[in-house]
């Protein structure tokens, strides 16, 4: 048995409304203390009793900058997970890491952002590490750079068209059912979808997520220390971060070039959960473009290019109904875009039963990273009767 | 060397790939131990572990690996806006061990498809480029 699963859980999850990017009323580190103050309310923890911060990508909403909003006793731990959003599951793997080590005992995962803070589209997501090779040639940055990969995945891999529209659909439905989606007044049908411009090809409009202004947070503790928690503990099984060879700052010569980058993790992600892909009951699968999502589900095993026409195919991926419902409360696409980071909550609620999707008694829940990052994450979330 | 404002962004060496094009020599960096092809260029063989590498010349002809056709003026690139939409190819060079090279795509796109043959040309810097040098591809 390992030491790494089911030894930590999250037990407390915050969110704050979804703001239209650089509008958000109040500054991104006032967003962040937000969202961290209501997820200790939900984990009925006070919030200078945390003592670790994780954050993930370009946050610059630091432990030390949020220390004295909170009232912080100590801090003990703080750190900074690669790459962009590849590295969200790996923020919890970094955390869970944290307190099994015993440098803390309730680490903190966050991520905030406004626009009008600090030009995060402008700056942030570059973070400097845009290669001359992409901005030299009119490659600005990730929807055109996942767009040539997608579109050999297209091309050349055989993967159908319609898994990209299907993603973008299963992603909008969940979204009116949700009263806190950025996206739930849209329609989106097969004609909107067809109808939608393009933005950088195979990608149109839909394809891509859109940012918001917001914040989320996610509070890990020890799974001993969960048992007496308000809150049906959400079990971290496994959350691995890495890239396989041949991945990593490629610049496009990546070995397995149409991948997620998702495999050298999966396949560490089935062996320490000691599950697999069948046993998925619910998948938050981060898609800054839909055709990265769909590489990041054939990376992990639940079809294969071959049989994704079928197997990523709207009725397959809504609730209810849907044998792989994804993205239930509307994903990075139409619930909103912080980064990512509302793919955990959304991870937590299913196992919770709170979900405005809710996948009948589920046990098992997915959350991948950043698809096609240079470094990416996926982490498996279980109920208590999945250890 | 021309003066252009270095991109940071990523591994960092590749500038001697950014000199030959302004030379006007397409030419990519090769292990002198183990005669590997290093591209993306870096500082050091990962497969033998050597320091040293070379920059060979290369006949600029590939055939294309993927492409996309940007119909979005994006920011970083705004300088390309009057352009769209605009391809980008990435062109797999097989006698340089298949490394791929990104370059926009001059001339007519009727017959763009992945497999299609592909030859480069050099632009000289330009505003579109970020002051450097540039490959631009053309399909054969």
């Amino acid at each position: 048995m390992n030491v790494f699963r089911g030894a930590t859980a999250i037990v407390g999850i915050g969110q704050t409304p979804y703001y239209k990017r650089g509008t958000s009323p109040d500054p991104e580190l006032k967003l962040a203390l937000r969202a961290i103050v209501a997820a200790c309310a939900d984990a009925g923890i006070a919030p200078q009793d945390v003592d670790g911060f994780v954050s993930y990508g370009s946050e610059r909403n630091d432990g030390q900058k949020l220390m004295w909003g909170l009232g912080t006793k100590e801090l003990k731990f703080g750190a900074l997970v690669w790459t962009h959003g590849g590295g969200i599951p790996g923020a919890l793997g970094l955390a869970a890491s944290a307190i099994i080590a015993g440098h803390a005992e309730i680490v903190v995962v966050y991520r905030a952002m406004a626009e009008g803070s600090n030009e995060r589209l402008r700056v942030a997501v570059a973070q400097n590490d845009t290669a001359a090779q992409y901005l030299v040639n009119g490659m600005d940055g990730p929807a055109q750079i996942c767009a040539m990969r997608s579109q050999r995945m297209i091309e050349y891999d055989g993967v159908p068209r319609s898994c990209l529209r299907d993603m973008a659909k299963a992603a909008y439905f969940h979204a009116k059912r949700n009263p806190n989606a950025y996206g739930r007044t849209v329609d989106l049908d097969d004609q909107t979808y067809e109808a939608s411009r393009y933005i950088s090809e195979p990608y149109r409009l839909f394809d891509c997520s859109r940012e918001n202004d917001a914040s989320a947070a996610v509070i890990l503790v020890s799974a001993e220390r969960a048992k007496d928690l308000a809150k049906k503990p959400a079990y971290v099984l496994s959350a691995p971060i890495g890239a396989p060879h041949g991945w990593g700052a490629a610049e496009e010569n990546m070995i397995d070039y149409t991948s997620g980058g998702f495999k050298s993790v999966a396949k560490r992600l089935w062996a320490q959960s000691g599950y697999g892909p069948k046993d998925v009951d619910v998948a938050q699968i981060y898609e800054n473009m839909t055709g990265m999502g769909v590489a990041a589900i054939i990376d992990h095993g639940f079809c294969t290019p071959e049989t994704a026409g079928d197997f990523i195919r709207y009725e397959n991926l809504i609730v209810p109904g849907g044998t792989f419902p994804v993205n239930t409360s509307g994903g990075n696409l139409a619930d909103g875009f912080i980064h990512g980071m509302g793919l955990v909550n959304e991870a937590v609620r299913q196992i919770r039963g709170e979900s405005p999707n809710q996948v009948a008694d589920a046990q098992l829940s997915l959350v991948t990273g950043g698809p096609g990052d240079m470094v990416v994450s996926t982490a498996l979330l279980g109920s208590a009767a999945t250890l | 060397m021309a003066q252009r404002e270095r991109i940071v962004g990523g591994i960092g060496a590749d500038e001697e790939y950014w000199n030959g094009l302004e030379r006007g020599v397409f030419q990519l960096p090769r292990c002198t131990g183990c005669k590997k092809w290093m591209w993306p260029a870096h500082f050091r063989c990962g497969a033998c572990g050597t320091w040293d590498l070379a920059w060979e010349e290369v006949k600029p002809e590939g055939v294309v690996y993927s492409w996309t056709r940007t119909w979005y003026p994006f920011d970083r690139t705004r300088e390309r806006s009057e352009d769209v939409p605009y391809v980008v190819v990435l062109a797999e060079i097989p006698h340089a061990g298949g490394a791929r090279v990104m370059g926009v795509l001059s001339g007519p796109e009727d017959k763009l498809k992945i497999g299609a043959a592909v030859r480069g040309r050099i632009l000289a810097p330009s505003p579109k480029s970020k002051g450097y040098p540039s490959i631009t591809w053309e399909l054969a």
